[in-house]
């Protein structure tokens, strides 16, 4: 029965990728059903920036579902709930009015909400839930509030009307609005300091789902930043590009530092979420600030080197969910300080894990170096930017993007190295069994479409131009050049790169020193022998390298940061203090956004209500007073 | 016509005036039912003077209403509740004083409806609303659920003579409606007031605060 949902799932995702990649090519199509809903009723249509993202959803959504036969029987109610969430991320980039994108998104909230809530019998899953639905509906009260102002100042609740309306708008209605809307999608997205949500909703949920609202649920909020701040708006001040771009530094900067000094395996992936949204956002932000300087070509190559570090991220971060799911269903715990070793019992997941992990940490030739590249080639070129003080902004996003592309790469070393690699840690480690065949299936299609797309940027960019051709301004150019089959040719001629070229290199590189020793006529008989131990005459998993040892040098580092309180817990020998029993070492960060933003923010609610229980005193004759006193102030004030 | 009208949502007033001062449980019912027979008297003098057959008929089913079952049902609820609930020795000198005030309230809030309107019943509109603000006050000051119940219906007492009075009633299904409403409500508090004597042996206003939450 499950099986059969799942089935259905990604039948249903294949069919959107379909319609979503028709739409990317130029289809457009228009679904109304009026009577439905009340205020404008349903109404469905495809355009490219849509169509890119409807493709999204089907994108992670066929391979995720193909997992999720393997993964877990399931209850009826949790594939209900995974229908559902597909089918309402589906909706989403195509709602054309406000009712209906409303209903379509809280769906999707509520779905997820469910579907976080699968294994409730534990206490941090429903604390996780809970701080997941608080935030969610914040967003939610955020979009709406915007979307009913937009409504009213255009007179419109269509989305087609808006683009008309609002560049007549005031400029502090527009920029009224886009803040609203930006913050309701930021918080979806899990920019930071809107993420809280995020590393404790993402590692509850089961994997397939860590996946799907990994891979695209927060991309969503991605899609309605762009659709808000390029489309409805139609471009605005200097600001919205500058806070979208200086929101994604430090979102990509603070993930990445938070990932790694996490050693839960699916925390991990989940703040490099907020990492990768990050790098998202820097790119779209650039995009949109070309667009204001007027710089079209250059708009056109952010805001596409944005989107395809979505369609990337997808790939990849849906891939190392998937991944962590095969590990922790084989042993049971997301702790790495317990794995170790799983390479030689789960040879399959280590290897995909090996290519997702090499993909987000930007290597080339896979997909992940591709976008990153792109992204910091729309930077680079700030200097035909005529703004000294956007120029600083240009270049605080080029240090960011550099300083997090090489804490992935050590962040992922760590992921890897401690998960898959040395001794197993704990017993269940040792006990580990390689996932089902199905489970291998729809991690192997992520692997191919990293590796796709990480070769294929000649095909991919120029219908990622396309999407991204109409949100680029008045001066970009419809059919940007951007190269031949083999080269990708940024506009302004700055740079170009060939993954295909490098891949061959890469390969050539490897098999030269093969074919040089063959002709040199080296020994080729195996010879098989201990690895080397240091001198030591025993080798056992507690001298392995631990991840806290890992990422202890980069707590020294970056101490200010974390702010790490040390506990050293030393049991001596009764007899003489010569002897140590037990040695118990903790080094827990404390959480700048949770001492200084929420604490305070949550004490002052919590006084404020106290004070407000006042007049909640229980007494039925104040309650009744309350009615006679406001009766007769209205009837006076009337 | 003017003057009956005023004469008889005078006496309702005074009526309910005399239901605050009053301590007694059984007297407070039999000052209710008088009151409800006064305004039944108000709907069926309008309706005769002002050649409204349908007011007639209201005001019959409204003395059937709330001068025979309501009581009836109010007395049920009543059994074994002490006939003097009310804190002894405490005067009702200042519920006086403010339902007093209430009256005052009551005229300064209607002047604009007199303004507006070229009734002949125009004079006893402030009056019928000052039984409605009483009735409130009643609800309000009730230290128990009786009271909450008797002040509540004083209070939809004065909605109905507010009526008569201002539009010479409200459309035959509307006042249907509400009579089934009342009925309907009181049957309710029979019910809660029972159960909630019966889990916590009492019914004074003191002892609902224990469930606050």
């Amino acid at each position: 029965m499950a099986r059969l949902g799942y089935a259905l799932a990604a039948l249903v995702g294949l069919a959107a990728t379909a319609l979503g990649v028709a739409g990317m090519l130029g289809r457009a199509g228009t679904l109304a059903v009026p009577w439905l809903v009340p205020l404008g009723g349903l109404e469905l249509t495809l355009d490219p920036l849509g169509g890119f993202f409807l493709a999204l959803v089907g994108f992670v959504a066929v391979p995720a579902s193909v997992y999720a036969i393997g993964y877990a029987a399931g209850s009826t109610r949790g594939v209900l709930a995974y229908l559902v969430f597909i089918v309402s991320m589906c909706a989403v980039p195509l709602a054309a009015n406000v009712m209906t994108f409303a209903i379509a998104w809280e769906l999707m909230s509520l779905a997820s909400y469910f579907l976080v809530l699968q294994e409730r019998e534990r206490r941090e899953t429903a604390d996780a839930a809970w701080v997941y639905a608080v935030m969610t509906h914040a967003g939610l009260a955020c979009l709406l509030a915007g979307m009913l102002l937009l409504a009213a100042w255009t007179g419109s609740v269509r989305f087609a009307d808006w683009r008309a309306a609002a560049p007549a708008l005031s400029a502090g209605a527009r920029d009224l609005a886009f803040l609203l809307l930006a913050v309701g999608f930021a918080g979806k997205a899990g920019v930071i300091p809107l993420h809280v949500w995020l590393p404790l909703a993402h590692p509850a949920a089961p994997s397939h789902v860590s996946a799907l609202m990994s891979g695209v649920m927060i991309k969503l909020g991605v899609y309605g930043l762009v659709r808000a701040g390029t489309d409805w708006l139609g471009g605005g001040p200097a600001w919205w590009g500058t806070a979208v771009l200086l929101a994604g530094v430090v979102s990509a900067v603070v993930g990445v530092l938070y990932a790694l000094v996490e050693h839960d395996l699916k925390r991990l992936l989940a703040f490099h979420s907020i990492e990768n949204v990050g790098i998202i956002l820097i790119g779209v932000g650039a995009g949109m600030l070309y667009r204001h300087a007027g710089l079209g070509e250059l708009a056109l190559l952010g805001l596409a080197a944005g989107l395809y570090h979505t369609v990337n991220h997808a790939a990849f971060k849906g891939l190392l969910f998937l991944g962590a799911g095969a590990v922790v269903h084989a042993t049971g715990t997301r702790d790495m300080e317990r794995l170790g070793g799983l390479v030689k019992r789960m040879p399959w997941t280590a290897a995909c894990f090996l290519v997702g992990a090499a993909a987000i940490a930007a290597l080339p030739p896979l997909n992940g170096f591709v976008s990153e590249w792109l992204t910091f080639v729309a930077l680079l070129q700030n200097t035909r930017v005529a703004a000294p003080a956007l120029n600083l902004v240009f270049a605080l996003g080029i240090a960011g993007l550099a300083l997090t592309s090489g804490l992935a790469m050590a962040c992922f070393v760590k992921a890897y190295g401690i998960t898959f690699l040395a001794l197993p840690r704990s017993e269940a480690a040792g006990r580990a069994r390689e996932a089902g065949a199905a489970m291998r299936a729809g991690m192997l299609l992520l692997v191919a479409a990293c590796v796709a797309l990480g070769l294929g940027p000649t095909v991919v960019l120029p219908r990622l131009a396309a999407v991204a051709a109409p949100l680029a301004g008045p001066g970009a150019p419809a059919r940007p050049g951007l190269g031949d089959w083999l080269t990708v040719q940024v506009p302004g001629d700055f740079a170009s790169l060939s993954t295909l070229a490098i891949a061959a290199a890469l390969a050539l590189g490897l098999a030269a020193p093969l074919v040089a020793l063959r002709l040199a006529g080296a020994s080729r008989r195996r010879r098989l022998y201990e690895t080397w131990g240091c001198g030591r005459m025993l080798q056992t998993a507690r001298m392995a390298y631990t991840a806290t040892a890992f990422a202890n040098p980069f707590k020294r580092v970056f101490d200010f940061f974390y702010r790490p309180v040390k506990r050293l817990d030393i049991e001596f020998h009764p007899a003489s203090r010569l002897f140590v029993e037990r040695i118990e070492y903790a080094n827990p960060t404390r959480s700048i956004f949770e001492d200084w933003l929420y604490r305070p923010v949550l004490d002052a609610l919590h006084a404020a209500a106290r004070h407000a229980r006042a007049i909640q005193s229980g007494s039925a004759n104040l309650y009744l007073a309350y009615i006679l006193v406001a009766l007769l102030v209205l009837l006076v004030l009337a | 016509m003017t003057s009956t009208t005023n004469l008889l949502a005078f006496v309702g007033l005074v009526v309910a005036l005399l239901l605050v001062w009053r301590q007694s449980w059984p007297g407070r019912l039999r000052l209710f039912a008088a009151q409800s027979v006064v305004l039944a008297l108000l709907a069926t003098v309008v309706g005769v003077l002002a050649a409204r057959p349908g007011l007639v008929v209201v005001g019959a089913v409204f003395a059937l209403v709330k001068v025979w079952i309501i009581p009836r049902v109010l007395r049920r609820i009543a059994a074994g509740a002490p006939v003097r609930p009310v804190a002894p020795g405490k005067s009702s000198g200042i519920a006086l004083l403010v339902a007093g005030a209430l009256v005052v309230a009551a005229y300064v809030v209607m002047l604009p409806v007199q303004a507006a309107t070229r009734l002949p019943t125009q004079g006893a509109i402030p009056l019928a609303f000052a039984m409605a603000l009483i009735g409130l006050y009643v609800c309000v000051t009730g230290r128990d659920a009786l009271g909450h119940i008797l002040g509540f219906l004083v209070f939809e007492n004065g909605v109905f003579g507010l009526a008569i009075l201002a539009t010479y009633g409200l459309p035959g299904i509307v006042e249907a409606g509400v009579f089934l409403d009342v009925l309907v409500i009181v049957f309710i508090m029979e019910v809660v007031v029972v159960q909630v004597r019966r889990e916590h042996a009492s019914i004074a206003e003191e002892r609902l605060r224990e469930l606050r939450g």
